[in-house]
């Protein structure tokens, strides 16, 4: 049994719960053991670090800190917290004096952020901890006839420097997975672009039209569904949906699935039992 | 054995050609073409040429424009990545024709050995790979790319301005910028809406903010806050990805942000309220407290026009955020507020050593 800590995003706690409940159900028939992270905060969702740069340092360096003290790498299922946190975890092992400083402070709960615990995604977790010939072997109904559209996301690919487990410009690691379960992955184009979650509240015409994007092309290719590794990009696709494509003038609509939930429907368990009729697009 | 001649000898002696072929191929390059004045629509011309090994994208089209096809338009100038002239999308990704290699793009081609090149995006196109740079003058015109001095008339000429090594750290990368619009082609928010102010902007914006030479900064902040502004930013990186001089484009948006928060407030703007929604909520519970997050960012009004049909499609599916009462903190929660609150304090005693300087 492969061992990690699991860090809980905020929005898996909130809107995307069926994130985690999916993960639940088939995490020991791949042989891992993710354990919550209770004690965890948010990351900051790509605001903490101008807001309040040292408080983002501290946040995190904690997050880690508790994922460092069992010993374990810390895993995260959202892009956003992924990329918050590897980018704190680089701020922190770049600047000693920083380290120092949030060190100072974490003491009081017993804490040391030491930078030996890896951050890391879900995604990368299962094609190259799990592996895609070992997921395959545990596949009971795979997704043969279904065309799948991958969108990745940014905060998994970019900055490519914080990031780095896939090219940018070319990420193959969702596709792998799609085809590991038996599922056909398509051409898509708008498979590394954004979906505008960021900018939902602030400029919610621009996002989505960026989400329209996306969700036309899919759509257009006569895609089934499309899957993401990311809760926040679920949650402008599928929520947001209806809003975007009516903005786009498209009458159409398509499913969108988590990455835990399309494993989870291969492995052989229910879309009830997985929480996907959570879904606003159904 | 320096030279192709001394090459093709030696490969043919040895009857070892395959190094020689290895040095030189054909390459088709799919051109966008369009003529606002002659065609209907846009089309693709390609052009089949033989290309040594080190030859750049745009050697490649400059030689396409003397032997193959004198109507071809594009625009270049230094050649060496300085200029910034030659931006356009090589398969698909904008960046500087002059410092791509015909054999990197190679790799890239969706269609083996034919490379696509089209001119950017988000720039009203002029003639085939041209466009037209004005828009983003323009935008730098409204957001005051430039230093207004502090110095009084009377000193100019006669007294130095000095700059501390600090300072000169803070805007050393971005005055690598060479407007060559590579981040405008790629950015998501601009290609959503014309009227946004662009990353390119923004880092000229951010270059002039943090100079202490400079008169303008409140009046640029000022304008940078407004509607299709700082905040518009979607945080989705590609402007820095794309980047040709590698310079950290968002850490440069949200320097801005930052700024904007502490010399405005942060109930200045609703990006500024959803930001700040971050801290707040950080600090109380330790997670964020979702379901209130648009009443604070945009006001009940806004909130129940814009998301109560949603929030109704929502409870249907119990897909609804909690509310703030039943919003679990996270466990240890104190201790944790104790720590945050002591990291307030350095941040205090930071902001006061700096306004000391």
């Amino acid at each position: 049994m492969k061992r990690y800590a699991y860090y809980m995003s905020c929005i898996n706690e909130s809107m995307t719960k069926e994130v985690d409940r999916s993960i639940d159900f088939w995490q020991k028939d791949l042989g891992l053991e993710f354990i919550k992270l209770h004690e965890g905060t948010c990351c900051g969702g790509s605001n903490l670090d101008y807001v309040s740069p040292k408080h983002f340092a501290l946040v995190n360096a904690r997050n880690i800190a508790l994922a460092e003290k069992m010993g374990l790498d810390l895993i995260v299922s959202c892009n956003t917290c992924l990329m918050t946190i590897r980018t704190a975890k680089k701020q922190l092992d770049e600047t000693p004096a920083l380290k120092k400083e949030v060190n100072d402070i974490l003491k009081k709960e017993g804490l040391e952020y030491r930078g030996i615990s890896e951050v890391r995604h879900l995604l990368w977790v299962l094609v190259d901890d799990v592996g895609l010939d070992t997921i395959k072997a545990k596949v009971t109904v795979p997704l043969k006839n279904y065309r799948i559209a991958p969108f990745y996301g940014c905060h998994i690919l970019r900055p490519s420097k914080v990031l780095g487990r896939d090219n940018p410009l070319a990420p193959s690691s969702l596709d792998q997975l799609i085809e590991a379960l038996g599922g056909q992955t398509i051409p898509f184009e708008h498979k590394n672009r954004c979906c505008g979650f960021h900018t939902l509240l602030v400029a919610e015409e621009e996002s989505l039209n960026v989400a329209g994007e996306a969700l036309e092309e899919a759509i257009n290719s006569k895609a089934d569904f499309i899957v993401t590794p990311c809760p926040l990009c679920h949650t402008v696709l599928d929520g947001y949906q209806s809003k975007a494509l009516k903005q786009a003038h498209i009458e159409s609509s398509i499913p969108v699935f988590h990455i835990s939930e399309m494993v989870g429907l291969a492995l052989g368990y229910t879309a009830k039992q997985l929480g996907i009729k959570r879904h606003i697009v159904s | 054995m320096n030279s192709r001649k001394e090459l093709i000898n030696h490969s043919l002696m040895t009857g070892k050609i395959d190094q020689y072929q290895e040095g030189k191929r054909d390459v088709t390059f799919r051109v966008f073409r369009f003529n606002p004045q002659v065609d209907s629509k846009p089309y693709f011309d390609d052009y089949t040429i033989s290309a040594e090994r080190g030859i750049t994208v745009l050697r490649s089209l400059n030689y396409i424009k003397e032997h193959v096809d004198a109507t071809l338009s594009f625009r270049a100038f230094c050649q060496a990545g300085i200029c910034g002239s030659c931006g356009m999308r090589v398969n698909g990704i904008s960046k500087l024709a002059c410092t791509s290699q015909v054999w990197d793009e190679l790799d890239k081609c969706r269609e083996p050995g034919i490379i696509k090149v089209e001119p950017l995006r988000s720039l009203p196109m002029i003639k085939d790979l041209i466009v037209d740079m004005d828009p983003l003058v323009d935008k730098m015109t409204r957001y005051s790319n430039w230093i207004e001095t502090t110095m009084p008339l009377p000193d100019i000429g006669k007294k130095e301005f000095l700059i501390s090594e600090e300072e000169f750290h803070k805007y050393d990368k971005a005055t690598d910028c060479i407007l060559c619009a590579s981040c405008v082609s790629e950015c998501s928010i601009l290609r959503a809406n014309k009227e946004y102010v662009s990353p390119a902007v923004l880092l000229k914006s951010y270059r002039m903010n943090v100079d202490s030479r400079d008169a303008l900064h409140d009046v640029r902040l000022s304008e940078l806050v407004k509607d299709h502004g700082v905040w518009d930013c979607t945080h989705c990186y590609r402007c820095q990805e794309s980047c040709v001089k590698s310079i950290p484009i968002m850490e440069a948006i949200h320097a801005i942000r930052e700024d904007a928060l502490e010399c405005r407030g942060p109930k200045d703007t609703s990006g500024a309220k959803h930001a700040e929604a971050f801290m707040e909520d950080i600090e109380k519970k330790g997670k964020l407290v979702e379901a209130t997050l648009p009443i604070r960012t945009n006001g009940m009004v806004w909130t129940l026009r814009n998301l109560l049909p949603m929030a109704m499609k929502m409870i249907v599916k119990r897909r609804t955020p909690p509310p703030p009462p039943l919003v679990k903190s996270a466990k240890g929660i104190k201790i944790f507020r104790a720590m945050f609150r002591e990291m307030s304090e350095h941040v205090k005693q930071d902001h006061q050593k700096s306004q000391k300087k």
